[in-house]
């Protein structure tokens, strides 16, 4: 029990006595730590982008005018009942009204509505139809111009959508693909700095390893407070990395909630809060992990002495 | 105290570092081994303190054969042993009282022990008043005497000492050797390795002398025959 004690006090003192040392290498560790939180982050944008896109994509059925109260929910429901259907909403002609005029349209456009009278309404009902997965729309599509429908169905840009949906598809499985190389090759670039600066760390201080060895001290005794060194090293570096990474996302968030005009579709700042321990957590764990082993292995050659 | 029989080293397999050497320390003595660079000192050294193994022979240290020993056995031995060197060898990052102290830390003792016993050997060493220090902040002599005192922490039966007096003045030197002196009046055995002719002659004692690797004279009240 005392020589743990001894290991732990001997950790701390190497570790704030050498401090140039301990922050080169700590420096190193959370640029690798970065690295990976941002891909952490680029990742979470991607997916939720994805994801936002998907919730905001609906088709939209313009119908004939005349189509009756009825029958228009007849097609709703009946166009609700499809697997690939998430979910049918009824836009009445006074909603596609009231629509028209708060659009982004200008003064102009909207002044075509000044040769109908008052209680004319231009417009008919349709359905915004909202499918389960951006890859069913094509389907859903092609069940709305069944020929059983065409009595109702009065749309006719269905192609351009078809190709948005396409790209937008084509773009989210380059993204997957190609995401998991560019971490893998983050992955592996950290884990060779670690390891490298953990060796460069230990190879400065060889006179200091052999020195205990030669005054009689026990491989475990020597070899400890170094391994102990590197878990505190993983802990400054995760510590620095929470302080740097939260503003940096209090600074981007509102430029995203701005694009999407929804703070919904990309909260990172909730997403690194609510996956706090799974992220920081992970991160400590796997780098005190390797550093860890980094020192065992570095170490060795100097304990034959 | 030491036995060493028929002792032989070989570095690849053409440098014999030493070759078959024979001799025997009693308990109590203070003997020097001289030779001049690369007759074999430093060789014998780090085979007693079991740095290097030796390729032949039998070596005695306090009746323990260490000819063939085992790595996780190296510690215990040099927890008996005392040694000092020429570089001082003391921790950068410690004070001289840690560096005294961690000797008697890697051994398991108890922080009131080694508070007194670290601070008595200070005291014998002339550096009570610098406890606090780190080696940089001291002299040569200043940090070979720190060297000692963790040296006889564990209050070894047997100091060896590789060319302490190497990168001294003639007064730090002196110093140091009457140290030694002191030490081994109180009954350590000392094992002086140097090639500092004045040291040797000035202590009349018993003096080994290595040539390439050869033992070519063992006195009882020897000089510096080179």
């Amino acid at each position: 029990m005392i020589s743990f004690f001894r290991v732990i006090k001997f950790a701390f003192q190497g570790f704030f006595r050498n401090f140039w040392l301990s922050l080169v290498t700590i420096t190193m560790m959370l640029m690798a730590l970065f690295s990976t939180t941002l891909l952490i982050g680029i990742d979470y944008i991607k997916e939720a982008t994805l994801e936002g896109v998907n919730k905001k994509v609906d088709i939209l059925v313009s119908l004939k005018p005349g189509a009756s109260r009825e029958e228009v929910e007849l097609l709703a429901t009946d166009l609700d009942s499809q697997a690939e259907v998430k979910k049918v909403t009824i836009i009445t002609p006074e909603e596609n009204k009231v629509l028209y005029e708060q659009s982004n349209l200008d003064e102009k456009a909207k002044k075509v509505l000044d040769i109908f009278d008052e209680d004319e309404n231009p417009f008919s009902f349709s359905l915004a139809v909202q499918g389960n997965e951006l890859s069913q729309y094509t389907t859903i599509l092609d069940k709305i111009s069944q020929e059983k429908y065409q009595d109702l169905v009065d749309s006719s840009d269905f192609n351009d959508f078809d190709s948005f949906v396409g790209k937008i598809e084509n773009f989210s499985k380059v993204l997957n693909k190609y995401s998991w190389y560019i971490i893998g090759a983050f992955l592996l670039i950290s884990i060779v700095v670690i390891f490298n600066t953990i060796r460069i760390s230990i190879y400065s201080r060889k006179n200091e390893i052999m020195i205990m060895k030669l005054v009689g001290a026990g491989n475990w005794f020597v070899k400890m407070p170094f391994i102990l060194e590197g878990v505190l090293y993983a802990f400054t570096a995760v510590v620095l990395l929470i302080a740097i990474i939260y503003p940096i996302i209090n600074f981007i968030q509102p430029s995203l909630t701005m694009y999407f005009q929804d703070v919904n579709v990309i909260n990172i700042s909730e997403y690194f809060q609510s996956n706090f321990f799974l992220i920081f957590g992970t991160q400590f764990a796997v780098l005190a992990l390797l550093n860890i082993l980094s020192t065992s292995i570095a170490i060795r050659k100097y304990l034959k002495v | 105290m030491i036995k060493v029989t028929n002792l032989s080293k070989k570095y690849g397999k053409k440098i014999q570092a030493l070759n078959d050497i024979s001799f025997h320390i009693q308990p109590g003595e203070f003997v020097s081994i001289v030779g001049q660079s690369g007759s074999g000192k430093s060789t014998l050294i780090k085979i007693i303190i079991a740095e290097l193994k030796a390729d032949q022979g039998e070596l005695l240290v306090g009746g323990w054969d260490i000819s063939d020993i085992k790595e996780r056995e190296v510690p215990t031995l040099r927890r008996q042993l005392g040694v000092i060197f020429q570089d001082y060898k003391l921790l950068a990052k410690k004070t001289v009282f840690e560096n005294v102290a961690f000797a008697m830390e890697a051994c398991g003792f108890a922080k009131k022990d080694i508070k007194k016993t670290v601070r008595q050997m200070l005291a014998l060493v002339g550096l009570k008043d610098k406890e606090d220090r780190y080696p940089n902040q001291l002299s040569g002599g200043e940090q070979q005497r720190v060297a000692i005192a963790r040296a006889l922490v564990h209050k070894p039966k047997l100091l060896v000492a590789d060319e302490p007096t190497g990168n001294l003045d003639s007064i730090n030197t002196r110093e140091i050797i009457d140290l030694l002196k002191k030490i081994n009046n109180l009954g350590t055995t000392i094992v002086l390795v140097t090639h500092n002719k004045d040291v040797v002659n000035s202590l009349k004692g018993r003096v080994i002398t290595l040539d390439n690797g050869v033992l070519i004279s063992d006195q009882a009240q020897g000089r510096y025959l080179l």
